[in-house]
Formats: structure tokens, C-alpha cells, sequence
């Protein structure tokens, strides 16, 4: 009897924060561009530490010492729905063996293009820049940018980091589907990783004037037992001046990935 | 304080911009595309429509031909002259190592926006103005630094080689060897230039805003557009002391301003102002004409994929362990 009051408290409350969300979904209704569509121009970015793990975790030290506290893991509440990654048992496997080595496995630490969707939640800006028959997100990161067709589906015809992007409108809520990736981006600095049979279907739904709702679905049954999904808010960049800087990342790992081949001075 | 210095910067950039454009103004603009009929169409919040794919691929060469003199332009009889004759590939060189056909390197099948341009630079110079003397240092010294060295590290290679920054993507946007694809796009208060090569993208702010702090140094510069009536006129600065035009390393002073004028469904003009007095002993203007490309732009991991310098490296380091084993 007390066991069951206990955990009936908590629903009602998780039931009635839940309705209040959806409401705000439904009613907010996003400003149009001048052809009609819901309008998301503008530089956003996500404020958390998915690029570090998506799922719940705590706070950790880094992987190299000598960054001391600047190189370390910041918590976090996690971003998979449900909280776990279902991996299937040799894919975990391989995901625990990614994190061990993942200060040279990660391809971020190379300045190698993120992938779909970690491009989204990397600790930079990005911007969507909307016309009617393509949607272009420029990333600030390593000069990344994906041109999303808006026309009839284009089939990729060989596979990519950052996916072949079409695009779709579904109400207020751009829904992209992404497919044609190559095995080699990661999904965070956790080790979590995909096969070339990844298939994103990113959802970008406007809740208000400064925040939008992302959604990913990430389905690869190479590596996952069923499709599961990420989600998190989007915030609008508010700064007067805010613009993409520059992030050509690749002169900063030329002595990390060419350092042993320099010619080294004669003695 | 900070009020006053945003303002003081707004006003120095236009007055520049202004003089800028009323000599590039002056210049004569490759004779227009035939179709008279044609109008520029708008996007849904009213910019003149540039957007599309497009290359800026050229057979016209940067500076002129010094016995053409002066002259700017062939007649069009020169012009069919010219095209009846076979063209050359591309440099021999490359022969060995690509299928000339499959990268588009052949020149016999390429496909160009035509023009009677005699070079691409504009006027009756048709040529790049001597060098300041501290154009000639930075040159010389840039020579000294890399002769013996090329192969010593990656910092002794170009820069598209190191996958940093293509030609193409400028400013000013040059066409390189091969694939000069690019693709334009526009939404409210910006114009956005997504070039294929390296892939990089540069979206240009259309507000009225002044350029970013002096303190910010960029491989592809700080750009601001504005719209005088069909024609987007670009002005970039803020570059950092390591970009190079094809190969001149120029100095962080660089200001280039571009001018992009949609002539006809399938052309751009684009016209380029250079204005370095660090580098040159005056500003000089070019234009290209840019065609539309088939089909839409696709990634190019150039950093990714780069075997090329690893590769390189690694036979250099082996050849001198051999040299060293023999002596």
C-alpha cells in the first residue's frame, strides 16, 4: 500500500508537466517567412554537455592531466529518452573500448567533420539560413555546412560525414531525413558510434520566439536492437552582433597528426 | 567609448567603400548575355536572385597577354577563331597523376560561361600593378622560407594542399585547376556562398553592420554586403598575415570589395576590387563570369581524406634515411 502511493505521486506530477509542454507545442505558432514557412533563420546553439556524453553522467576528470580542470567532464542529465543507448551486446562492447581510447579515436579531436546530429550540439553556434528550395546550417565548427533539399528526395549516391539532408515541412516543425553516412563520425567524446546503415530523422519544431525544440531519431540496426531518440532545446544566439566566427581547426592539428613526420634538425 | 569607436569604423568603411566602387564603376563590364528580354527575378523577401549552382571555372587568363597592348576585348570573329582551335589540357604534369576526364580536368570538355574578355583583369592594364617594396620583401622572404624546405613539414605546403583554404573560396573567389562549384544561397538579411571545394561557407551579413573588431584576424576575412539595386557589392577586411591570392602571400591589410550582377538566367557577373598597399603599388579589378553548373553540390572531405600529406611526409623522412644509410 505505501509503496504504491509513493510511486503514484511522482506520475501524477511527471503527467501534469508533461501536459503543460505539449500545450505550449500546440499553441505556439512561429512567425512566417515572406513564402509562408515557419521562420528559423537565425544563429543557435545547444547549452549542454550532450557533446560530451548523451547519456546521463556524472562529472569526471579529463584525459589528459595537464588541462587540469579546463580538460574536464562536465555532468549531465542526459539526452536519450529513456537514458540508455540500446546497444546490441557486441556494439556495447565496442562503445566501452571507444571510450578508452577516445583521445585518439574520437574524430572531433582530429578536426574531422562531426556528423548528423552531433554537428547540432557541439559547444558551437550554428546557422540556419532559410530560402525555398534549400535550407542551409553553416556550422561554426570546422567550417561544416549541410544544404538540406527541400525538392524531391535526392538519393545519396555514395556516402558522406555530414549525410545527404532532405527536407520536409510537417506544420510548424521541419523534419529532416538524413541517410547516406559513412561509419566514421561519433555521436559524442563518450565512444558512442553508428555503422553506414545510420538513418537520422531530425525533427526542428519552434516553441517560442527564442527556442527551438530538436529532435533526433537515430536508427541503425547494425548497431542498435531498436530506434531511440535524443531531444533537447535550441537557443537562439541574442547577442546585437552575434555572427559565426571562424573555427578552421585543421591548422591546429597539423602538429598533432603530422609532428612525427616533420623533418627534425640534423645534430 | 565604445558608442564612438563603433561609429567612427562605420563611416571609415563606407567612405572606403564608396571610392572603391565608384573606380570599379569606371571599368567596362563583359559585353552582356544576347537574351534583352530577361529580368532578374526576386526572392520571397525581395533581394535580386542570385541564388543557384554556379562555377566560376574560366579558359581567360588573370593578366593579359603582353602583345595584346591594350586591348580588352576580341571581336567575336577573334573569339570563334579561338574556340575552333583545339584546347589544351591542363599542365602535363597532371597527366600522370589523374584521369583528366573523370576529375574534369580536361579542358577539351569543360563547360565556361563565355566572354570576350583578353584577362580576366579589367581595364587597359589587363595586368596586376607592380609590387610595393614591401610587396617584394613579403615575396622574397615567403621564397626563401619554403626553397629546400617543401617537404620539411606540413607549413611548407599551400594551403589547399593543407585543406585550410581553397583559391575558390576566396575572397576574391578564383578559380582553381578544378572544380570551381558553388552554390548561392539567400534568406533574410543574408547571402550565403557555399563552395564546394574544402567545403567552406561564407555568409555574408546584409544589416548594415561594421566589420568585427580589427583585433580578429580570419582566413577568409570579416564580410559585409549591401545592395545597390541589382548588384550585391561585397566588402570583406579583418584578414589574417597568412592568406595568399594565387599564391602572393598578401599582407593582413587586403580589402577586397566583389560585385555580383546576375546578367542573364545562366550567367554572374562577378567583378573583384583589390586594394592592398601593402602588396600592390595600386588597387586593380578583375571580373569572371560565372556560369550555371549542373546539379547541386556535394561534400568534399578534404581534411579527412587527406593521405596526401601524410604520404608526402613519410616519403620524404624515408628518402633521407636511405640518403643517410648510403653515406
Amino acid at each position: 500500500m505505501k509503496q504504491s502511493k509513493t510511486t503514484a505521486v511522482p506520475r501524477l506530477v511527471a503527467i501534469a508537466i508533461f501536459s503543460v509542454v505539449v500545450c505550449q507545442a500546440q499553441t505556439y505558432r512561429a512567425p512566417r517567412t515572406a513564402d509562408g514557412k515557419p521562420n528559423l533563420n537565425g544563429i543557435w546553439q545547444a547549452m549542454n554537455t550532450a557533446n560530451w556524453d548523451l547519456q546521463p553522467h556524472a562529472a569526471e576528470a579529463g584525459p589528459i592531466a595537464a588541462l587540469g580542470a579546463i580538460g574536464s567532464v562536465p555532468a549531465g542529465l542526459g539526452v536519450v529518452e529513456g537514458g540508455t543507448i540500446p546497444y546490441l551486446p557486441a556494439a556495447l562492447a565496442k562503445k566501452k573500448e571507444n571510450y578508452a581510447k577516445r583521445l585518439t579515436l574520437d574524430p572531433e579531436v582530429k578536426c574531422y567533420m562531426p556528423g548528423v546530429p552531433r554537428a547540432t550540439y557541439m559547444p558551437f553556434p550554428f546557422q540556419i539560413i532559410q530560402s525555398q528550395n534549400k535550407i542551409l546550417i553553416a556550422y561554426e565548427y570546422a567550417s561544416t555546412e549541410r544544404l538540406i533539399n527541400m525538392g524531391k528526395p535526392i538519393v545519396p549516391p555514395d556516402s558522406s560525414w555530414m549525410g545527404m539532408s532532405n527536407g520536409r515541412w510537417e506544420g510548424e516543425t521541419l523534419v529532416v531525413d538524413v541517410t547516406g553516412f559513412n561509419e566514421d563520425t561519433w555521436f559524442d567524446r563518450a565512444g558512442d558510434f553508428h555503422s553506414e546503415s545510420l538513418h537520422v530523422v531530425e525533427r526542428y519544431t519552434p516553441v517560442s520566439a527564442e527556442v527551438l525544440n530538436y529532435e533526433a531519431t537515430i536508427e541503425d540496426p547494425k548497431v542498435f536492437s531498436r530506434p531511440w531518440k535524443i531531444s533537447m532545446p535550441l537557443y537562439r544566439r541574442a547577442e546585437k552582433n552575434m555572427q559565426l566566427s571562424e573555427f578552421k581547426c585543421v591548422e591546429f592539428v597539423e602538429e598533432l597528426m603530422y609532428g612525427h613526420l616533420r623533418k627534425q634538425s640534423s645534430k | 567609448m565604445n558608442h564612438k569607436l563603433c561609429t567612427l569604423i562605420t563611416v571609415t568603411a563606407s567612405l572606403f567603400l564608396g571610392s572603391v566602387a565608384v573606380s570599379a564603376q569606371a571599368l567596362k563590364p563583359a559585353p552582356a548575355a544576347k537574351t534583352s528580354t530577361w529580368t532578374v527575378g526576386h526572392t520571397p523577401d525581395g533581394q535580386p536572385d542570385l541564388q543557384g549552382t554556379w562555377t566560376n571555372a574560366t579558359l581567360i587568363p588573370l593578366e593579359r597577354n603582353k602583345t595584346l597592348g591594350a586591348k580588352e576585348f576580341y571581336t567575336e570573329q577573334e573569339k570563334a577563331e579561338m574556340d575552333a582551335k583545339p584546347r589544351k589540357p591542363v599542365g602535363s604534369a597532371l597527366v600522370q597523376h589523374y584521369d583528366l576526364a573523370q576529375f574534369g580536368l580536361d579542358r577539351t570538355q569543360g563547360k565556361f560561361a563565355q566572354n570576350l574578355r583578353t584577362s580576366l583583369i579589367m581595364g587597359p592594364e589587363g595586368r596586376m600593378p607592380p609590387f610595393t617594396a614591401a610587396g617584394q620583401k613579403r615575396i622574397a622572404d615567403e621564397r626563401a622560407r619554403v626553397k629546400g624546405h617543401e617537404f620539411d613539414g606540413p607549413e611548407y605546403r599551400n594551403l589547399g594542399e593543407r585543406c585550410i583554404v581553397n583559391n575558390a573560396a576566396g575572397p576574391p573567389m578564383m578559380p582553381s585547376g578544378y572544380n570551381n562549384d558553388l552554390e548561392i544561397v539567400q534568406g533574410p538579411g543574408y547571402v550565403a556562398i557555399t563552395q564546394e571545394m574544402i567545403h567552406d561557407t561564407r555568409i555574408i551579413r546584409l544589416d548594415g553592420s561594421p566589420h568585427i573588431s580589427p583585433e580578429i584576424r580570419t582566413w577568409r576575412g570579416d564580410s559585409r554586403g549591401h545592395w545597390e539595386g541589382n548588384t550585391l557589392v561585397v566588402d570583406t577586411t579583418n584578414f589574417n598575415d597568412k592568406v595568399s591570392f594565387n599564391r602572393i602571400p598578401v599582407s593582413r591589410d587586403m580589402h577586397v570589395v566583389e560585385r555580383f550582377t546576375r546578367t542573364g538566367p545562366d550567367t554572374i557577373s562577378y567583378q573583384f576590387t583589390m586594394d592592398d598597399p601593402q602588396t600592390w603599388e595600386k588597387p586593380w579589378a578583375a571580373e569572371i563570369v560565372m556560369g550555371t553548373a549542373p546539379g547541386q553540390i556535394y561534400e568534399y572531405a578534404c581534411h579527412e581524406a587527406n593521405h596526401s600529406m601524410e604520404n608526402l611526409l613519410s616519403s620524404a623522412r624515408n628518402l633521407e634515411k636511405e640518403a643517410a644509410a648510403k653515406k
